[in-house]
């Protein structure tokens, strides 16, 4: 380890680099070495910090200072303030309207504070791209611990005790479905993490892996001990080429120091990873199409009754399929045991939960909270609620298939359980919070769009359902509904819902069925009143 | 082969094991709507219609093997208002113009119009397809008339399983999705077999001795 008394880190997820955040580092860099400052500051870029709504980030540790939105203009007078009499770049320093003072460090401000980073530990405090600053932060013990001190048998029951439950959206227990895994006989077994993170809005698998790779790749070697395969693949997709990059330093980086190849620790266990990129079909995110993906076949669904993707998944061999997050949690349930992860959340669905807050909130970003969290506290309290004075309409949770939720059910208790019972779902992860100029029979429409466009076309339902939907929706906006369109659009969603061959299918009418359920003054506005309440719909101007 | 004995719609019927729901009610007259099943080919389970309740769940036909003592229903409320509503959007996306179709009067979507007592009420509650895309005349064996197609894959199965590897497969996703020839001209043994199975007569043999 260095000498050097402070850290500046540069966030270079993406939404900061889209922001100018690899300017912003490499004008800090000329500007330390200008000002001779490299012996007492060390400059270091990171994953996502999460605050994305505010970048570029800087943060400054250990004091945690914390300068959002740095322009380029700002980087003279950061580098100065590392000079014995320099002092901190107050105009940079996030404003609190709360409390109308700003904030020095990021512990106060109310957006992290609020937050239990477990799976987010690292990101934006470790450089994605140094396997060293892994492993200073503990990275890869557990990999030790598990393969020396635990047989394949403990580290399942550890999972299971954990109810740490599948993070992809459906929520299968984990240790179950490891266990399921560990059963089968087979010459061959294979593990894949799923990071094909399809939802518009939605890019905490994406954070993830860009932010902390390795130990996404430290919970696939865990769990390929456990369930006995020496093989896995990341299927991720081409439209996350950072992520792709880090993953592939992350798995070179693995394999030199013997973390990933044969005989990983000196022990008889061989686990290596490679990587796959989905081609961008939203359905290949469904794990039987994307076993088939992998396979070099289309990606179509497999109907059900069908054997699960654990006694023959890639190539009719046993397989283990996790979401990104999920393997992400398993280091942390073998370093703190079950019983520290299963403190957490409700009595259902244990451990944290992952939001891309986004859509009309003052804070979007990157969410981390304990299961249980109501609706109220992720986006009043940790996002800062609806800007502009403007007021709460609805928030859609759960990707383009899950449902619209209004202000009387704010208090609900995010997980599995209470999203599904109010007609929505966890889903992956998205949280897209829209406001009282919000049309809901254009957000249904535009939900639809994206679902009939990206189903795989194979059955009937989905296929011609979320068109028909979709067709409908389109001509309420466009002041061609008809009386009993509402009525039909219940009647198709609950057939689609019912009938569909996949999940995808299964869920797609979701927006529409919830948005009637909970905003049907509106469509009947729309169809009988002639007005389009929210003065979205064009033409009804 | 053990014989298995069950129920439907409160008949007993004892049937041989590894039969599926659809096929034991075929077998004895009890109608199930269906349009992908094909008694040589795997069932697919694409097109949803073969939807039957067994211990309050519903489930496809086709895929689910008969069990002894298994109680299924075809003839529920659950089951109509989950089937009927595909089958109206099949009808309605089908740019429904029996007139001048080839295979009318030997069509399985008329069939099962009929079977059904669809009601054309309910059907032009919804919207039909503005546009008519043009008959696709570039495979060799047939024209392919993506308007009418349900895409229920029996042409690409038969050709697979006949010749090994299909000339045939799916191209594009969603409402784009169609049949497409692959590949080589001289690959097609053309047995026509594909256009015998056509359930809805997408697939018109070639007009070989047009003159104009």
């Amino acid at each position: 380890m260095s000498d050097n008394l402070r850290t500046i880190i540069v966030c270079q997820g993406t939404g900061c680099v889209s922001g100018g955040a690899e300017q912003v580092y490499s004008l800090l860099q000329e500007e330390i070495s200008r000002l001779n400052l490299s012996a007492s500051v060390e400059l270091k870029s990171t994953g996502c910090h999460g605050f994305c709504q505010r970048g570029p980030l800087v943060v400054v540790e250990p004091d945690g200072i914390f300068y959002s939105k740095v322009v380029p203009e700002d980087i003279p007078d950061i580098a100065q303030s590392f000079l014995p009499d320099g002092r901190p770049v107050e105009r940079l320093f996030y404003f609190d309207t709360a409390i109308n003072r700003p904030l020095t460090c990021y512990h106060d401000i109310p957006f992290y504070y609020k937050q239990q980073r477990l799976v987010l530990r690292n990101c934006g405090h470790i450089n994605p791209e140094s396997i060293d600053d892994y492993l200073d932060s503990g990275g890869y013990q557990t990999v030790r611990t598990a393969l020396f001190d635990m047989s394949p048998e403990q580290i399942i029951e550890e999972v299971k005790r954990s109810g740490l439950r599948g993070l992809g959206g459906a929520g299968f227990p984990t240790g179950q479905k490891l266990e399921a895994c560990y059963v089968e006989e087979s010459d061959q077994k294979y593990v894949i993490c799923n990071a094909d993170e399809g939802d518009p809005g939605a890019f905490q698998d994406r954070s993830v892996l860009e932010g902390d790779p390795h130990a996404v790749i430290e919970g696939m070697i865990i769990a390929g001990y456990a369930v006995g395969a020496d093989r896995g693949y990341v299927y991720v997709r081409a439209e996350y080429p950072l992520a792709v990059k880090r993953l592939k330093i992350a798995i070179t980086q693995a394999r030199e120091r013997g973390f990933l190849g044969k005989g990983i620790f000196g022990s008889n266990f061989d686990f290596d990873v490679e990587i796959f990129q989905g081609a961008g079909a939203f359905v290949c995110g469904e794990s039987t199409a994307l076993v088939l993906s992998i396979e070099g076949k289309r990606g179509l669904p497999k109907p059900s009754p069908r054997p699960r993707t654990t006694m023959s998944g890639l190539w009719g061999k046993p397989t283990l399929l996790n979401n990104v997050k999920t393997f992400a949690n398993i280091p942390l349930i073998i370093e703190h045991g079950s019983t520290w992860f299963a403190s957490r959340g409700t009595e259902n669905s244990k451990g944290t939960a992952i939001f891309s807050l986004t859509g009309n909130v003052v804070n979007s970003g990157l969410v981390e909270v304990a299961m249980g969290t109501r609706l109220r506290e992720i986006i009043y309290d940790i996002g800062g609620g609806v800007p502009d004075g403007r007021a709460f309409k609805a928030v859609q949770t759960g990707g383009p298939s899950g449902g619209c939720l209004p202000a009387e059910l704010l208090n609900l208790p995010v997980d599995f359980d209470s999203l599904t019972k109010a007609g929505s779902m966890m889903g992956s992860g998205g949280m897209v919070v829209m406001n009282q100029d919000t049309c809901m029979v254009d957000v249904a429409r535009y939900f639809l769009d994206f679902t009939r466009r990206e189903s795989c076309g194979q059955c009937i339902p989905c296929r011609v359902g979320t068109k028909q939907m979709y067709d409908i929706l389109d001509d309420i906006c466009r002041k061609q509904g008809r009386p009993g369109d509402i009525e039909l659009l219940e009647e198709l969603g609950q057939s689609i819902a019912k009938t569909s061959l996949c999940a995808l299918g299964q869920s797609a009418p979701n927006p529409v069925l919830t948005t009637i359920r909970y905003f049907r003054d509106e469509y009947e506005a729309h169809i009988r009143e002639g007005y389009c309440p929210a003065g979205v719909c064009l033409a009804y101007q | 082969m053990s014989k298995i004995t069950f129920t439907i719609n409160e008949q007993v019927l004892e049937v041989e094991d590894g039969t599926s729901v659809l096929e034991a009610a075929l077998q004895n007259d009890i109608y199930i709507p269906h349009l992908c099943y094909h008694p040589e080919l795997e069932s697919r389970g694409a097109c949803r219609l073969c939807v039957v309740e067994i211990d309050g769940r519903l489930v496809t036909a086709c895929r689910t093997p008969v069990e002894s003592g298994m109680v299924v229903r075809t003839n529920t409320p659950e089951v109509d208002q989950a089937v009927r509503p595909v089958v109206e959007l099949l009808i309605a996306n089908h740019h429904i113009t029996c007139r001048g179709c080839p295979s009318s009067g030997n069509c399985q979507l008329q069939n099962l119009m009929a079977k059904l007592r669809i009601d054309r009420r309910r059907v032009r509650r919804l919207r039909v397809p503005e546009e008519e895309l043009p008959l696709d005349t570039s495979p060799p064996c047939f024209d392919y008339d993506p308007n009418k197609c349900v895409l229920c894959g029996i042409c690409i199965q038969t050709c697979e399983k006949i010749h090994g590897t299909s000339s045939l497969y799916f191209l594009n996703r969603g409402t784009d999705t169609r049949v497409a020839f692959y590949g080589d001209e001289a690959r097609c043994a053309s047995c026509l077999k594909c256009i015998e199975r056509c359930p809805v007569g997408v697939l018109l043999p070639k007009q070989t001795g047009s003159t104009d």
